[in-house]
């Protein structure tokens, strides 16, 4: 008797959550009509003969944290979105320390999604060549008129791989910005000028070692997932005569690297650039002294410890001060301010790039509904829409400056991430709080004929023929190379250890990557 | 005939265990089939049968280089503190647990001591960052105000294995000694009874009565750890380690290794490979172990 009852309990236990579990999917909103966006010739193409479409749930992959207004933004796109491509948003943000790994497993699992996001610098050419996306040019030329509008030509062509165009390119500008951010009130407390120079820098950095107790001079990522920001490997950005820059096959590393823009394959192991090697004796040397954080290799996050406050210098992507540290910097130290320096050149025709973007949104091959994921990626290419999606509700999340430019208002629960699924250089507004410096950098490096085009745009590498090699390279450098450029270990020691261990590897994927650079170079 | 005889006449206790049977089956036994993997060139687009088969050739990146035998000795190494050390604290645990006579503070001493194994490996690192970080952690702060000089611990490999022992000790001793004392529990008490009688003292006790009744379940539980000794635990290294390579020395196992080399490539069929090499170096050393089980004491052998 007890079994029995026991066993009907359960089951009706069982099937009430099974039935709570699907009926809390089902919140069909009713459609709003009359507030459609600014009317575009393709939407109404795109809603065809047919008249409206069915509506569609998009699964969309983006990197980071789903921001706190999220939520609001989505309404409204999809009220904007009902008349035409009637597309709903399914939104998965998946926290940048497990993006590789989730969005691979995603991939690999067959699981339904539509829109993702993926980069050269995470696994774009493995995905592609195991192929997991679906080629766009017929979508695009169906379906993606104003996404290729508001790109420039070179941005596609440059951004092929294998030859074909296999996730949409973002990006605002032809080159990314790298820069040194510096904790303003120290600058001024200890009475030093603006910085200008390397050797301000470094100045600057060995009076704060003086002057503050308690204070950390230099922090740079010491892991190897963040080896072009190791503190030596670094100033590679910043040095023109040579330009030193990273090879197709390695990624950040620079022991195989391009210059002159000769379309060779340099190796260091074969024979040391100087300037490398002086790089790699001054991050010694700054290590030994007791300027560079002495944890270095052990920090896994280094804005949070900059932004605790005990950091004067930390390495640092992109032009400006990130807008959150702007905020959180002052609230952890009272008084305190960040300002960002770079040292790129502002010269036409000196820094050499390209023109590879580093963030793409690429269309699965097993999504359902390709089509529909092309026509949100075009809607998203028109001003109005462009704005809602990149900085939210005008007046609760952003106002407009001008044509160009936007403030981001201080109770604004939206984080910035256009980057990841909307970015093109022909719609995108700069933040009006960078200084006028970095908006400076941002609008030259926006305009191509500023940079020299590299003979290898539009090369990309194909990892295959060597892929046993570059895991067990990439598994030997990723021993050696962060406390290297970090100044960790002794230089000399260091490197003939990484050069015994890993140049056999390295010397067969030179010469492959050499090989696909004189094919691609020949048509 | 008496197989269907016996399922119906326990048909309720068969239908109990259908659950756990239904588990091991979809969890353990048909995923046994992604081992192919390992022999293929596995494409998602081609699916699990219609990739190549290419043979060894996915064994090849791990056994190329010389590092492969350098992790898996590591990997024993930390595996074998981690055993002999957890298991044997835990022991020590449980008897000074059994010896309390005051129920009160047993339960709280008992309590206190399971805790961290609650905490999980992240925070955990977070904690051993703050003791141990050169500009403010606990332990330089405190050499220092003894006029010592600061270590940098971040890059001495040659002392976190026994670091690494002490957090794994601290973790999990509390939830072994738990498992220890239940099978103290076990032990009838006319046997110490009996031996206080004839003038038995404490230790003695526990010598000549606990530790002999207890020995099959430290013998199953040493089995089961060996059986995993190949299996570096991941979500500790690497949570603990992360990606600092002045530690690799010391620290790196297959399991962090593997995930180093194959990051950038994401590459199904290589990880498969090291996997099926870590079960196939497992199920050697648990037949080996469990042969010398047996021999030791018939009745403690897994099988």
């Amino acid at each position: 008797m007890m079994k029995k009852k026991l066993l009907t309990g359960l089951s009706v236990l069982l099937l009430t959550t099974a039935v709570l579990g699907c009926s809390s999917k089902e919140k069909n909103e009713p459609t709003s009509a009359g507030t459609a966006s600014a009317g575009s010739s393709t939407e109404s193409q795109a809603a065809g003969a047919g008249g409206k479409l069915d509506p569609v749930t998009l699964k969309i992959i983006l990197p980071g944290d789903r921001p706190a207004d999220m939520d609001l933004i989505i309404e409204e796109a999809e009220k904007r979105m009902a008349d035409t491509i009637n597309v709903k948003l399914d939104l998965v943000f998946v926290p940048w320390s497990d993006l590789a790994s989730k969005t691979q497993v995603m991939l690999a699992s067959g699981e339904n999604v539509d829109l993702i996001f993926d980069a050269p610098w995470l696994h774009m050419e493995q995905m592609i060549a195991a192929g997991y996306y679906e080629p766009l040019e017929d979508l695009l030329a169906k379906y993606g008129q104003d996404a290729v509008a508001v790109r420039s030509q070179q941005m596609f062509d440059a951004n092929k791989f294998q030859g074909q165009i296999y996730a949409l390119p973002l990006g605002n500008s032809h080159l990314d910005g790298r820069t040194y951010l510096i904790r303003k009130d120290i600058r001024e407390k200890l009475g030093v000028p603006p910085i200008e120079t390397y050797e301000d820098l470094v100045a600057f950095a060995y009076k704060v070692k003086e002057n503050e107790k308690g204070m950390i001079p230099i922090l740079a990522p010491g892991q190897p997932g963040a080896r072009d920001q190791t503190w030596g490997a670094f100033r590679a950005f910043m040095t023109y005569g040579p330009e030193i820059l990273r090879s197709d096959a390695l990624g950040q590393s620079i022991v195989l690297n391009y210059k002159n823009n000769d379309g060779k394959v340099y190796n260091l192991f074969d024979e040391m650039d100087p300037t490398v090697w002086s790089w790699i004796e001054e991050a010694r040397k700054l290590y030994t002294d007791g300027l560079i954080h002495p944890d270095v290799l052990a920090i896994k996050d280094v804005n949070t410890v900059f932004e605790s406050g005990n950091v004067a210098i930390l390495v640092s992507n992109g032009f400006g001060v990130p807008s959150n540290m702007l905020a959180s910097v002052p609230a952890n130290v009272p008084g305190a301010e960040v300002e960002a320096v770079t040292f790129m050149s502002l010269e036409k025709g000196v820094v050499t790039t390209n023109f590879k973007q580093a963030n793409f949104q690429a269309i699965p091959k097993v999504s359902k509904n390709k089509e529909r994921a092309m026509m949100f990626l075009n809607w998203t290419a028109q001003k109005d829409n462009y704005d809602l999606l990149a900085y939210g509700i005008e007046g609760r999340n952003y106002e407009k400056i001008g044509d160009d430019q936007y403030k981001s208002l201080p109770d604004s629960k939206y984080g910035y991430f256009p980057f990841a699924w909307v970015w093109n250089p022909t719609l995108d507004r700069l933040n009006a709080g960078f200084d006028p410096v970095s908006i400076e950098h941002y609008k030259f490096n926006a305009n191509a004929d500023n940079l020299i085009a590299s003979v290898l745009t539009g090369f990309s590498f194909n990892p295959e023929p060597v892929a046993n090699e570059l895991s067990l390279y990439n598994a030997i450098e990723d021993k050696y190379y962060s406390a290297l450029f970090n100044g960790v270990s002794d230089p000399t020691e260091t490197w003939n250890r990484l050069k015994a261990e890993g140049e056999g590897y390295l010397k067969k994927i030179q010469n492959e990557l050499q090989k696909q650079i004189d094919e691609f170079l020949k048509k | 005939m008496s197989f269907i005889r016996e399922i119906a006449k326990n048909k309720y206790l068969y239908l109990l265990a259908l659950p756990g049977l239904a588990f091991l089956i979809v969890f353990a036994y048909i995923p046994l089939n992604g081992h192919l993997i390992a022999f293929k060139k596995y494409r998602l687009a081609d699916g699990l049968w219609g990739s190549k088969f290419v043979g060894f050739d996915n064994f090849k990146f791990f056994f190329m280089n010389g590092d492969w035998y350098k992790v898996t000795l590591n990997t024993l190494y930390l595996n074998g503190l981690f055993l002999v050390f957890g298991l044997g604290l835990a022991l020590v645990l449980a008897l000074f647990l059994n010896e309390i006579r005051q129920a009160l503070f047993k339960k709280l001493a008992q309590s206190f001591i399971f805790m961290p194994y609650f905490i999980s490996w992240l925070v955990v690192s977070m904690m051993a960052f703050s003791f141990l970080n050169t500009t403010d952690g606990m332990v330089n702060r405190t050499i220092e105000s003894l006029g010592g000089e600061k270590i940098n611990w971040y890059l001495k490999a040659e002392v976190w294995p026994a670091f690494l022992t002490l957090i794994y000790v601290w973790k999990f001793a509390g939830y072994y000694s738990i498992i220890f004392l239940a099978a103290i529990t076990g032990i009838s008490g006319e046997y110490y009874e009996s031996a206080k009688i004839d003038g038995a003292t404490r230790f003695q006790q526990i010598f000549h009565i606990t530790l002999p009744l207890i020995r099959s379940v430290a013998i199953v539980l040493g089995l089961l750890g060996v059986g995993r000794i190949f299996y570096g635990d991941f979500g500790m290294i690497y949570g603990i380690i992360g990606d600092n390579s002045a530690l690799y020395a010391t620290t790196d196992v297959i399991d962090t290794y593997t995930f180093r080399a194959l990051r950038v490539l994401g590459d199904f069929s290589k990880s498969s490979a090291v996997v099926l090499y870590q079960s196939v170096m497992g199920l050697i050393t648990i037949i080996v172990f469990n042969q010398i089980a047996r021999k030791l004491d018939k009745d403690s052998a897994l099988f």
